[in-house]
């Protein structure tokens, strides 16, 4: 009789641990908590078709290229709007961007196939048509590291690393895959870009050569974006299944989160993926006019 | 070791019992249909083994049926009971129509057929009666094509490869046509052998050698119009020298510019010769399907969708848009072309209407997904409430 009182209280006990065991699961495989969007709420004024998301660490700044008004909106950490800056009506459908420690900023203009140089002290703006040698570039995504830009050249599917003078000095490229390369970040000391055809990731190092190959799997529908979180996950953005798809370094899937609609945890022809300066995830919902950002 | 006499017995009259109701089960599943049925539609060259065995009842219910035909199921389920390879096929690669919608009957006779594999028709004739657009020959007609040899080239299910091709399109051409004599009918082309649908229509042409119809004038005029010299590819910068708007198309928010070897261009379009004046490798279906096939899919499998998507470009700029989905204008302006009374009496839309939950243009993709749903009139939720408490909670 002692031993079925002592057993009872027990077997309460583990199903009490299992149970919070299998919430503690649950919630580990969709950490991601929804901590603000970045929007501009004025009837009328929202942004209209969002295409990427840049970042100014020193200034705890977001920028958002709002491609569809032709302007580039700031908003603070916290997320609140400051301006909209349309460098006086001359950017034409902007696409991308990078700011420099110096408050320069390079952004991509798909509407004159532009890299345009800002210089917002001087009040200068000068577009720049990229040639790869005798090839025209058509400049896509950007990134700046280590005193280079990046550029993705969309006609090529490279990444081309470019020298002061935007004369390329490195190309990054699987010759051998469907459709070339998508989307990139920069991540240490290396590149690490998306195939959307083959569905496959690719590791560069910094002097071209492939590192590393990752298989994305058949979970994956349309990805146009990507971004290496603090961890080393890999963050894969499915602009047809309206979420973002999580793999292991290794490449192994893991889970996946955010659904299609117009509510918290939810986004609609989501463009872009990308980790802020203080590792929240944001994914520009260009479907919604917003950014998404999620706190882990 | 001999069982003993009396267990002997009860297992022999057991087993006799047994063949005989057999016996008579069957007789009576004849007989009892025949006696109705007319026999001579089940007895053909080729007959399926349940009707051939008068099994009948494998497939109908003799009574009461939910499924047409006093069927036991559905057509497809009832198939695949048997043929469990063939459901399996349809989960993988490109999948015809027809099998992806279950419509085993489309093709096949359940019963009995004279032609091989239960075909409802001769092989070349039973594909015109989907594919009825298709002449049934041309000026010049490839010979598998006019002997209505169409298995020659496609699997009639599912394949890996695009167009239902039995083989990957070069290695099904060079299968017939060495390489040798390609070479030798191709003497200054600069590369090997191979992308042979980009100039040839594989069923049949105006033109000798079925070369496609429309020829791209610089190629008709001569090669050096865009070629600088052998083995020296062709820039994408050629092609926009010559089609300027296609280049402002490009320079657009959505550019669908892609990597195809040395000139994206090609991606879609022959560079030399085509069915239409778009030049383009194939039917829209094909050619945009070698990126978007998921979208297709996704509209094939709803239980709802937008009729005509297969016609892209009636609703996407190809190259380039600014607006969402690479539309080829404003959402609504495209809807209102077909659904003009909509753009006038509908729930509000437009440049002064914004949806209360993210700010947006009120548009008529704000209620319908193009590519399908759940929903009649493919709304995003229910019609007849949730998708209008989406913005009007407090109704």
């Amino acid at each position: 009789m002692k031993q079925i009182r002592i057993l009872k209280p027990l077997t309460r006990l583990v199903l009490i641990v299992l149970l919070i065991m299998l919430a503690v699961t649950v919630h580990a495989d969709s950490s991601w908590q929804w901590e603000m969007s970045l929007r501009v709420d004025k009837v009328g004024e929202s942004m209209y078709m969002p295409s990427a998301v840049a970042f100014d660490s020193e200034n705890e700044r977001y920028y958002v290229v709002d491609t569809g008004r032709d302007r580039l909106v700031s908003f603070d950490r916290n997320g609140k709007l400051l301006r909209a800056f349309t460098a006086d009506g001359q950017l034409k459908a902007p696409f991308d961007m990078v700011r420099l420690d110096n408050g320069q900023l390079w952004v991509v203009e798909k509407g004159r196939n532009s890299l345009t140089n800002i210089d917002i002290k001087a009040k200068k703006v000068t577009p720049n048509t990229i040639m790869d040698g005798e090839r025209l570039v058509f400049p896509d995504r950007i990134a700046y590291a280590g005193g280079k830009l990046y550029v993705l050249d969309r006609a090529s599917g490279q990444v081309l690393r470019l020298n002061d003078d935007l004369t390329v000095d490195q190309r990054y490229g699987c010759p051998d895959c469907s459709a070339g390369l998508y989307d990139f970040v920069m991540d240490q000391d290396s590149i690490v870009a998306l195939e959307p055809r083959d569905k496959k990731i690719y590791r560069f190092n910094l002097d071209g050569t492939v590192a590393k190959t990752i298989n994305l799997g058949g979970v994956i529908e349309f990805p146009v974006s990507l971004t290496v979180g603090p961890g080393g996950f890999i963050y894969v953005l499915d602009r047809h299944q309206n979420c973002v798809l999580a793999y292991d370094d290794d490449g192994q899937f893991r889970y996946k989160f955010l659904r299609l609609g117009q509510a918290a945890e939810e986004v609609y022809f989501p463009r872009q993926v990308r980790f802020d300066p203080w590792g929240r995830l944001c994914v520009v919902d260009e479907g919604n006019g917003r950014v998404e950002v999620y706190a882990p | 070791m001999l069982l003993p006499r009396s267990l002997r017995h009860v297992i022999f009259l057991t087993v006799t019992l047994l063949l005989m109701l057999a016996t008579h089960a069957f007789a009576v599943t004849a007989i009892d249909c025949f006696s109705c049925h007319e026999r001579e539609p089940f007895q053909k060259k080729v007959n399926h083994e349940p009707a051939a065995s008068g099994e009948c009842l494998s497939c109908h219910s003799p009574h009461v049926a939910r499924y047409r035909g006093m069927l036991q199921m559905k057509v497809k389920d009832l198939c695949y009971t048997c043929h469990p390879e063939a459901e399996e096929q349809q989960r993988q690669g490109f999948v015809h129509k027809p099998v992806k919608q279950g419509e085993c009957l489309g093709c096949h006779n359940p019963h009995a057929s004279d032609q091989a594999k239960l075909l409802k028709g001769p092989p070349g004739e039973i594909c015109f009666t989907c594919h009825s657009g298709m002449p049934r020959k041309f000026k010049n007609t490839h010979p598998p094509y006019a002997k209505g040899q169409c298995a020659s080239c496609h699997q009639p299910h599912q394949s890996p490869y695009a167009n239902l091709l039995v083989k990957g399109p070069d290695a099904l051409c060079l299968g017939c046509h060495s390489v040798a004599t390609v070479r030798q009918k191709h003497r200054n082309f600069p590369a090997e052998p191979g992308n042979c649908v980009s100039c040839h229509n594989p069923h049949g042409s105006d033109r000798p050698a079925l070369i496609r119809n429309i020829l791209h004038p610089p190629y008709a005029d001569g090669c050096d119009n865009c070629h600088t010299g052998k083995g020296i590819p062709v820039p994408i910068d050629t092609c926009l020298e010559c089609h300027p708007e296609i280049s402002e198309q490009m320079s657009s928010s959505h550019n669908h510019l892609v990597r195809y070897k040395d000139n994206g261009c090609m991606a879609c379009h022959s560079p030399h010769a085509g069915d239409d004046k778009r030049l383009l490798k194939g039917k829209e279906r094909h050619v945009c399907g070698q990126c978007h096939e998921a979208t297709f899919k996704r509209h094939d499998e709803a239980k709802y969708s937008h009729t005509f998507t297969d016609a892209c470009n009636n609703c996407h700029a190809p190259h380039g848009s600014n607006y969402p989905a690479m539309a080829k204008a404003p959402i609504n302006t495209v809807c209102s072309e077909c659904h003009g009374q909509h753009g006038v009496f509908s729930h509000p839309i437009g440049e002064k209407i914004f949806d209360p939950r993210t700010g947006q243009m009120m548009t008529c993709t704000s209620c319908h997904a193009t590519k399908g749903s759940d929903f009649p009139y493919h709304t995003r939720y229910n019609g007849k409430k949730a998708l209008c408490v989406q913005c009007h909670a407090t109704y």
